[in-house]
Order: structure tokens, then C-alpha cells, then sequence
């Protein structure tokens, strides 16, 4: 059993070693691809094993990991004074020595520092399958970008999903802080890694704002072993929130805000594109963010109902409408994506601080298909920043006359974090239905205000890039299919693929697989079923043959707009009151939003000030 | 074919002016306000060729609004018909033979129904748009050619190229 | 299947049609014109017909089409008694396809009317999902059906938000004062311009097909009492006509500042008092 655990951490850790050491870029490719079905198949093991799972290492390892703080904190130190940058070196030394004195007052605990349950396995999974399919395809992207560092890079990509399958499944808090910081080192590395001044600067960026997230874990061990003498999340979950502080639990959930790039921590995410956009994609979906989510989903079920939880559900609430907001003045294709997951981010944390059964599940959905999604997205921004040399919306104008597979890769992306049909609409839906429940909590109706304007919003923000993406001039007649390569074409399809099969049957998966997981965080399950495609909950029910009907009204549109041309019938110009123009047509820039762009942040700061200081119950 | 029937009821129309000194588009615009109410046999100002049957032209035809008129027209689908309103649009009016203008609709488009008059009367008006529906619902589907832009035999255009065909013409001044 | 629902939906233009001759007669008579036949709008329908096609390209003629589709299907949803929710969502749905048509030409009108569409969404969409959390407060159910065999009546308990969705009827259907996507004289019919033809037609029907959407979901105002939800439908379409005949366009910003600050706070006014109060 516990081989099974050790090896998903290990496995990884050894393919990045043989990656970094094989010389031929075939060789290479090949090990990556290894970690695909590896993972996938370690995961299942895990999943089919009887969860929970508490395993407790040789004593050893605690002293490794105690060291290997030390020597992570004492090299961000060194990199703090290296790079000049006061913050780095401040926080790393705070760090230092917090740490320590943890280290001096934590007591001899009986818990296992490891523990393995379903949102764990759920992780896994996640990380098992879109987090390989980013290295598959990170062997191709660095191919054409610089091939005498991809060694370095795709190591540096596979030990980081080591990390990732480490850091959700420690129950310790300790050990968890020691692997926070190896995600922000990761983070740090491979923002890094192109070494010119804005990869630095945008680096160190990351490193200090991640830094502050580690204070905060550290404050909540601090408190938590003075106040309950825990420091485990099994045993933090067994303490009565009623009687006893708030606080441990205040500083975790800002710990998971930091994590989440939530405004206003959100510039390291955004400065994160610097990087290969493999990084981003990593970033942003499988890994490293969603420990945000997960910590919440961790702490849910004693924080559920509470002031904190309420505060937390307004903060991340407002992120989601103005991330999205912001998103809408941007014209870098790959900072529209970045925004938009801080935006996805909140809602995530929003219901998983709801944390009834069915909110949790929709978090799950929402954390599933959003990393799926965004994988697919950031693919594509690597494939159209590579083949087609764009990164502005300016230069992917009539993207779909050159590139039609592409501009399908996109919409489905981009529609399925809105539109009717797909998981994550489906999740937003749960999650409405169960805040209506709590109309007389100024929280609830704040959530559903939030959801409904956060999602139109983003709905504006995706078909305005949809619309600059398809748009044609007159002369145009007929799609010319491009030519991908392999690599690209099939983890894209990949995920893609799983995107609508898992929206069709979005009634099984939540109902059968995603609830077993929901049973492992909150006591019960939620209360939905699955007949058929049918998706059915207390209140209500979304039918199979409504999912079915809007699939096929939106797989139609490409179909179609390939194989119909209407060659019969007369084609005029556009209608230019008869002038002849050349027009160029930009889009829309929200100018209006840019200006309150500091008020958005102030109020941001301030919300955020109120969750710890109200919600931790600082005062 | 009987859809021909409903031709007449729900005629839309375009107003273009090309240099006309706005007294018979005042009319026109008098004729869709309350006094006359064009719109009791269905008729709405579109103003957009895509949608529109009838092409209401003021205006002598100014040299630079030809290249317009014909885009225009060329922009509205068959079957529809031009209506010249007022004496600048007929003949070029007290404007005629100036340097700049083309003296009256009819040297660039084919005009179905002349009003006359300055400026038209909107009740002048009326009946020509009537007399318009009337030719509008004998007319075929064909695409229609001003007549000095000919084709020759055999040869197959498609819209966009007669347009860029007949803007040819007009500008290159070869007109018969 | 549901076979009412099915056989409202396909005769639905009919009724959507004869809601439009009546509201440009309405409109004629406050105008003191005469107006056009009640019919007119059928005329309208088979004179395109019998006009000549002419498209920019497939791909934005075939999107005109699928609008039409679209918006049939979810008035399909709406009526065959699902969720509330679901429904409100397809009708975006249906929406997405006009805007992507009307982005996918190059023409500057086009463009602005589809960026214009998007906004209206911004404006309405959170309006009526908090609409249909107040229904779910009244009645106890998102479902369709259940509400309107629900012995609540929901416009009683619910007037400030009623007021509001009379107040938002002119955004979703595109009339003054909240007609920017549309704006005849100003980007002359936006996302709609450059169809023509059938293909006209279908954008022409879908618009039809929008007026009983609506109109429905003013009748689920009336909860259980049928009568009671017609005259409400009645009141709302003299009103909204009353409102598109003596206002004033506004711009985008105004439209998107009244919705989010005024409508949206009622609404929640009314659905925090009435939770309140039920405790
Ligand atoms: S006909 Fe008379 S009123 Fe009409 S445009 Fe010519 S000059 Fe003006």
C-alpha cells in the first residue's frame, strides 16, 4: 500500500532524473510519455485502495524534511541578497525564524504525517493525467524554443508534479509548509528559467508573495499548537471552531488566498507568462494553484458556517467578478488566461468555503474541469504563440483563416468555462441552487450576485477573444485545415475530448465518482443522482436530452462551417454606407474599467484585511 | 408563384441622398411621420440595402456620391425597384449641367418611377412609391445591370465582379 | 416528452409574430398613426422569402440560422417545465450564436452591435438568475411546472422584483431606452445588419420567438394563477411600449450602471426582507 504513495512521489522525481540525464531528445520524449500512463495507473491503484490511509515514514524522514526547510529557506535568503531584493531576504529570514521556534514549542504528536483520502486520490488523478499530457507536450514546445535546455526544463516540470502529489496527500502541517515552499521554489525556478531581467524580476515577484502565504502556515502552526496543541489537518478537523480561536484557521485560508493569486496577490500569476508557456499551463491548472483550493477544501468542514467562511466566500466572490473585470482590459492573450483563472480561482475557493456537500462538489467540478481546461487553453497560446507568432488579441485577428483547428481548441476552452453544457457551468448551477437556499445570509445572496455577474462577465470577456478569432474577411470560401504537429494535435484533443465526454456525462461523474470524494471531505455526500444522462438534485434536475441538445446545437457550428459554403448564392461586401474603406477593426478595450482598476485593488486589500482580522477573529 | 403577392405589402425602404439640398428628404421623412404614416401599407425605413426593396434616391447625383449609389444598389437584392424623388434626382434639376454633378439618377442606375416636383410633395410621393410596388412585383430575380455595364456572352460574374465591373465604367467616364 | 410544451414551441413563432403586429400597431396608435395590419409581420416574413440571397460568407449566414435554432430550443427548454436556471442559461446560448455571426464579418456596425449584445447579457443576465432564486424562495422549487401549479403567488411577495424585470424587459428585448444593440439610426440593426434574405429571416423569426421567451417568464409572475399571470403579460407589453415610445436611447454605461445599481439592489432588498421574514 504504502509503496503505492511513495512511488507517486518518487516515480516522477526519478523520470525528471533520467530526463535530465538522457541525451537524445527522442529518449527524452519517450520518458516523458512513460509518466502518462505511470501516474494514471498509480493513481487508479490508489483510488481502488481502502481510503483513508494513514501512513507514518521512518522516523528519519521528519529530520530530512526539517533540514531540507532549512536549506530551502536559507537558499531563498541567498537568493534574496544575490538579486539585491529586500522582501526575498526579509521574508526568508522571518521564515527562518518562525520556523524555528515552531520547530522549539511543536510537541511529539501520534498522527501520521501522511494521509491519503479522496480529495488526495482526486488530486492525483488531476495531476496524474493533465499534468503528464503539459510535459508531453512541453518535449515539443521546447523542441522548437531552445532544445539544449529542455532537459533541464522538463525535469524541472515532472519533479514538480512529485511535489504536487507530496504536498496534497501530508497531513502534518510542518510538512506541508516544507512542500508550499518546494512549489513556490518550483515556481521560482521555472519562471526563471528563460534568465533575462523580466523573467528575474517576475520571479522574485513570485518568491516574495509566495513567501508571505508561508508566514501565514507558519503563524497557523504557531497558534494552532499554542492554542489546541495540533498540528495536523485530521486534528485541526476534530476541534470545535464554536469554543475555540479562530485564528490557525484564519491564517491558513490566507495562506491558500496567496496560493490563489487572490487580489490582491494576484500579480506572480500574471507575471508568471514570462516564462515557456508549459510553465503556465502547469501553473495555472494541475498544479501549484490548486493547493489554494485544496487547503480550503481541507478546512471546509470545520470553517463551514462560520464568520470566517462567510467573509471568505465575499472576498474570493469579488475576485471572481473583478479579475474577470480586469481581464476584459487586457490585450495579451496569455494575461487574459492568467486573469481569468484568479477569477476561477475565487469561485472555486468561494464554494468550497460554502462547504455543504453540494457546494463541495461543485468546487471538485469546477476544480476538475478548470484544470483541464486551462491546460488546453495555455496549449493553444504556446501552439499560436509558436506557429502562428502571436500573443496579442491584435495579432490573432482572422486566426480562423489560418487556423481553424486551433480557433476550435480555443472556443472549446473558452465555452466550456460559460456556456450551457459543460462541467463548469454545470458546477456554477450547483452551486446557485444551493446558495438559494440561504437568501437571508447577506454572504449567500452576496455569493449568487457574485456568481451571476462574475460568469457574464467572463462570458463577455471570452466572446469578445472569440469574436476577434473568427472573424473573416468577404473573399474567404473555404477552411484549409492547418497542420499541427503530433504532439500538439493529441494531448490538446485529449483534453478537449475529455471536456465534452465529461460534460455529457456529467451526471455519472458527479453522482458516481466525484461524490465518493465529496463522502471523504464532508460526512455525506450530496445529494444528487445520476439516471441516465440526467443529472437530478433535490430541487430540481437537468435532463440528458438538454445536455444533448445543446452539444449537438454547438458541435453543428463547426461542422457545418466546414463542410456548407452556399457556392450558389451571391456574395456582397459589407455594408461601409457605400464607401470604400480599408477598415481595421480592433475590439472593444474597457478603457472605463482600467480607470477604476486602484479602487478595484483598494477594495480588494481591504476585504482582504477584514477576512483575517474578522474572520480569524483578531479582534 | 404567389409569394409575388406579399412583394407589395411590406416594401422596405432605403433613402439615399447624393447631393440633394435635403428639401426632398425632408418630404420623404414627412411621409413616415403621423400625417401620412408610409407605414400603414407596411412600408419601414431600413435604411440598410440588405433589407430593402425600395431604393428612394434625392439629389442630382453629385460626382463623388456615384460610386456610392451604385455600391448601394448593388448591395440590395432582387427583386427591387429605384424611385427618383424630386427634379434633381429626375433630371438634375436647377443643378443640371454643373461641373460636378452626373444630372439625375438615371445616367448610373436604372430608375423604375420618377417624382417629380421641388421638392416632391410627400402625396407625390406616396404614389410613386405605389407605382413602385406595382412594377416591383412584375420584376424577375435576375440581377439587375445599369445599362451602360454590359456583359458580354458566355461570360459567368459573379455580384462582386459586375460591381467592380460597372464601377469601371462609371469611372473611367466610357458611358453611352 | 412533453407534448403541449412541443406543440407551443413549434407555433410559437405564429404567436410571437402576432405579438409583433400588435406592438407596431400599439405603437402606431400611441403615435397617432394608423399602423400597419396586425399581420404585417407575416407579410414581412413571406416577402423574404421570395427575395434574391445574398450572404457575406457561409460561415455568417449559416450563423444566422443557427440563432434561429438556438433560440427555438430554448424556448423548448423553458417550456417543457425544467429548471428555471437552466433555462435562463440556454437563452445565452441561443444569444452566443447571433454575437458570434455578428462578430465573425468585418464589418464595423456588425462588430459594435455584437460587442453591444454582449453588454446587454452583462446587464439583464444576473437579474434574472436573483429573479429565479426569489421564485425559488416563493415556491419552493426551480421547476417550471411546480411554480406554475404553486399555490404562492409570487408577484404579491415579490414586487420590487417584478418592477425590476418590467424595468429590464427593454434590455432583453432590445427597445428604447435600452435598444443599444439594435440602434436603428445609430448602427443600424447591429448584429443583424448584413443578413438578408432567408437568411435575414431567421434572425427575423428567432426575434419573434424572444417576445413569448419573455413573455413567459412575466407569466410566471402570476405563480398558480393563470389569470392572474395573463394580465400581468397584458400590463407588460402595454408598458414596455408605453417606455419604448417616450424614451431616449441611453449608452451602454448607463444601461450597465441602472441594472447593476438600481435593479439589482431592489431585488435583493426584496428577496433579503422576504427571507427575513419567513426566517
Ligand atoms: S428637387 Fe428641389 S428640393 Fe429636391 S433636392 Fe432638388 S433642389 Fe432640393
Amino acid at each position: 500500500m504504502e509503496k503505492v504513495i511513495y512511488s507517486l512521489f518518487l516515480l516522477p522525481w526519478l523520470l525528471a532524473l533520467l530526463v535530465f540525464v538522457s541525451p537524445f531528445h527522442r529518449l527524452r520524449q519517450l520518458i516523458t510519455f512513460l509518466s502518462f500512463p505511470i501516474l494514471t495507473y498509480l493513481s487508479f491503484k490508489v483510488w481502488n485502495l481502502k481510503l483513508p490511509l494513514f501512513i507514518t515514514p521512518p522516523e528519519w524522514v521528519n529530520l530530512a524534511v526539517t533540514l531540507f526547510d532549512y536549506g530551502l529557506l536559507l537558499y531563498f535568503l541567498y537568493q534574496g541578497i544575490k538579486f539585491r531584493n529586500f522582501l526575498v531576504s526579509v521574508l526568508a529570514a522571518a521564515q527562518l525564524f518562525l520556523l524555528s521556534w515552531v520547530l522549539l514549542i511543536i510537541p511529539h504528536g501520534e498522527t501520521p504525517p501522511i494521509y491519503v483520502d479522496g480529495l488526495t486520490t482526486f488530486m492525483y488523478f488531476i495531476v496524474a493525467t493533465v499534468g503528464s499530457l503539459i510535459c508531453i507536450y512541453a518535449t515539443k514546445y521546447m523542441e522548437q524554443e531552445d532544445l539544449d535546455r529542455e532537459n533541464r526544463f522538463v525535469a524541472a516540470l515532472l519533479w514538480f508534479l512529485g511535489v504536487m502529489n507530496f504536498a496534497v496527500s501530508v497531513n502534518n502541517v510542518e510538512w506541508f509548509f516544507a512542500l508550499f515552499e518546494t512549489t513556490t521554489l518550483a515556481s521560482y525556478v521555472l519562471i526563471r528559467f528563460r534568465w533575462d531581467s523580466v523573467s528575474i524580476s517576475n520571479a522574485l515577484q513570485a518568491l516574495w508573495m509566495n513567501q508571505i502565504g508561508g508566514i501565514a502556515i507558519l503563524l497557523a502552526l504557531l497558534f494552532g499548537i499554542k492554542y489546541y496543541s495540533v498540528y495536523s489537518f485530521t486534528d485541526i478537523l476534530k476541534v470545535n471552531p464554536a469554543v475555540t480561536s479562530m485564528i490557525p484557521l484564519g491564517f491558513l485560508a490566507i495562506a491558500a488566498l496567496v496560493k490563489g493569486a487572490q487580489m490582491p496577490f494576484h500579480r506572480w500569476l500574471l507575471g508568471a507568462m514570462v516564462a515557456p508557456t508549459p510553465v503556465s499551463a502547469i501553473l495555472h491548472s494541475a498544479t501549484m494553484v490548486k493547493i489554494a483550493p485544496y487547503l480550503i477544501l481541507r478546512l471546509s468542514p470545520v470553517i463551514k458556517g462560520t464568520l470566517l467562511a462567510k467573509l471568505l466566500i465575499v472576498t474570493t466572490g469579488f475576485v471572481f467578478v473583478s479579475a474577470g473585470l480586469l481581464a476584459l482590459t487586457q490585450d495579451n492573450f496569455k494575461k487574459i488566461l492568467a486573469y481569468s483563472t484568479i477569477s476561477l480561482l475565487g469561485l472555486m475557493m468561494l464554494t468550497a468555503s460554502m462547504g455543504s456537500p453540494t457546494a463541495v462538489l461543485a468546487s471538485l467540478l469546477l476544480i476538475l474541469f478548470h484544470a483541464v481546461v486551462k491546460a488546453l487553453l495555455f496549449m493553444e497560446a504556446g501552439v499560436i504563440e509558436k506557429l502562428f507568432k502571436a500573443k496579442y488579441i491584435e495579432e490573432i485577428r482572422r486566426l480562423v483563416e489560418k487556423a481553424p483547428i486551433t480557433v476550435v481548441f480555443i472556443s472549446i476552452g473558452f465555452m466550456s468555462m460559460t456556456i450551457v453544457p459543460y462541467g463548469i457551468f454545470m458546477a456554477k448551477w450547483l452551486t446557485l441552487e444551493e446558495a438559494s437556499n440561504f437568501l437571508s445570509h447577506g454572504a449567500y445572496v452576496g455569493s449568487i450576485i457574485f456568481i451571476a455577474t462574475g460568469s457574464v462577465i467572463l462570458t463577455l470577456l471570452y466572446f469578445k477573444v472569440i469574436g476577434v478569432m473568427t472573424r473573416k474577411r468577404g473573399e474567404f470560401m473555404r477552411f484549409k485545415l492547418e497542420k499541427l504537429p503530433f504532439i500538439y494535435l493529441s494531448t490538446a484533443g485529449l483534453l478537449a475530448l475529455f471536456t465534452i465526454v465529461g460534460s455529457i456525462f456529467i451526471a455519472h461523474l458527479s453522482a458516481d465518482f466525484v461524490n465518493a470524494v465529496v463522502a471523504s471531505i464532508s460526512s455525506s455526500p450530496a445529494p444528487v443522482k445520476a439516471s441516465g444522462l440526467t443529472l437530478i438534485t433535490p430541487l430540481s434536475e437537468v435532463y440528458g436530452w438538454q445536455i444533448i441538445g445543446a452539444f449537438i446545437l454547438l458541435l453543428i457550428v463547426p461542422i457545418f462551417a466546414y463542410f456548407v459554403h452556399f457556392p450558389e448564392v451571391d456574395r456582397v461586401y459589407e455594408y461601409t454606407c457605400g464607401e470604400r474603406v480599408e477598415t481595421t477593426l480592433g475590439t472593444y478595450n474597457f478603457f472605463c474599467v482600467s480607470q477604476v482598476e486602484p479602487l478595484i485593488e483598494t477594495a480588494a486589500v481591504a476585504l482582504f484585511i477584514i477576512t483575517l482580522v474578522l474572520g480569524g477573529g483578531l479582534i | 408563384m404567389e409569394l409575388k403577392k406579399f412583394r407589395k405589402k411590406s416594401p422596405w425602404i432605403l433613402h439615399y441622398n447624393t447631393g440633394s439640398c435635403n428639401g426632398c428628404d425632408i418630404e420623404i421623412l414627412a411621409c413616415l411621420a403621423p400625417k401620412y404614416d408610409l407605414e400603414r401599407f407596411g412600408i419601414l425605413n431600413r435604411g440598410n440595402p440588405k433589407q430593402s426593396d425600395i431604393l428612394l434616391v434625392t439629389g442630382p447625383v453629385t460626382k463623388r456620391a456615384k460610386e456610392r449609389l451604385l455600391r448601394l444598389y448593388f448591395e440590395m437584392p432582387e427583386p427591387k425597384v429605384v424611385v427618383a424623388v424630386g427634379a434633381c434626382a429626375c433630371t438634375g434639376g436647377v443643378f443640371r449641367h454643373m461641373y460636378n454633378v452626373e444630372n439625375g439618377v438615371d445616367s448610373i442606375i436604372p430608375v423604375d418611377v420618377y417624382v417629380p416636383g421641388c421638392a416632391a410633395r410627400p402625396e407625390s410621393i406616396i404614389d410613386g412609391v405605389v407605382k413602385a410596388l406595382e412594377i416591383l412585383e412584375k420584376k424577375k430575380k435576375e440581377i439587375e445591370l445599369p445599362p451602360y455595364c454590359k456583359v458580354p456572352e458566355g461570360e459567368k460574374l459573379n455580384r462582386r465582379k459586375l460591381l467592380e465591373r460597372c464601377l469601371e465604367v462609371i469611372n473611367a467616364g466610357r458611358r453611352s | 416528452m412533453n407534448w403541449e410544451a412541443l406543440v407551443f414551441t413549434l407555433f410559437s413563432p405564429v404567436i410571437g409574430g402576432f405579438i409583433y403586429g400588435l406592438e407596431r400597431v400599439v405603437r402606431a396608435r400611441m403615435q397617432g398613426r394608423v399602423g400597419p395590419p396586425v399581420l404585417q409581420p407575416f407579410y414581412d416574413f413571406l416577402k423574404l422569402m421570395d427575395k434574391r440571397s445574398i450572404v457575406i460568407h457561409s460561415f455568417h449566414a449559416f450563423m444566422g440560422i443557427m440563432y434561429l435554432v438556438g433560440t427555438w430550443f430554448s424556448l423548448y427548454v423553458l417550456l417543457s417545465g425544467g429548471d428555471l436556471l437552466i433555462a435562463i442559461f440556454f437563452h445565452v446560448l441561443s444569444l452566443a450564436f447571433l454575437v458570434v455571426g455578428g462578430f465573425s464579418v468585418r464589418s464595423p456596425y456588425s462588430i459594435l452591435g455584437a460587442m453591444r449584445e454582449l453588454l446587454h447579457m452583462v446587464a439583464y443576465e444576473p437579474l434574472y438568475v436573483l429573479t429565479a432564486a426569489g421564485l425559488y424562495l416563493v415556491t419552493g422549487t426551480f421547476q417550471i411546472s411546480e411554480i406554475l401549479n404553486s399555490n404562492e403567488v409570487p408577484l404579491f411577495v415579490l414586487p420590487l422584483v417584478f418592477v425590476s424585470i418590467l424595468l429590464s424587459l427593454p434590455t432583453l428585448l432590445k427597445k428604447s431606452p435600452f435598444d443599444i444593440a439594435e440602434a436603428h439610426q445609430e448602427i443600424i440593426g447591429g448584429p443583424e445588419i448584413e443578413y438578408s434574405g432567408k437568411f435575414y429571416e431567421a434572425v427575423y423569426t428567432a426575434k419573434w420567438i424572444e417576445y413569448v421567451y419573455v413573455f413567459f417568464l412575466i407569466f410566471l409572475f402570476g405563480g398558480g394563477n393563470h389569470l392572474l399571470g395573463a394580465f400581468l403579460v397584458l400590463f407588460a407589453f402595454f408598458f414596455f411600449n408605453l417606455l419604448d415610445n417616450v424614451t431616449a436611447r441611453v449608452n451602454f454605461r448607463q444601461m450597465v450602471a441602472f441594472h447593476w445599481y438600481v435593479l439589482i439592489p431592489l431585488v435583493v432588498i426584496n428577496l433579503m426582507l422576504l427571507a427575513l421574514w419567513r426566517g
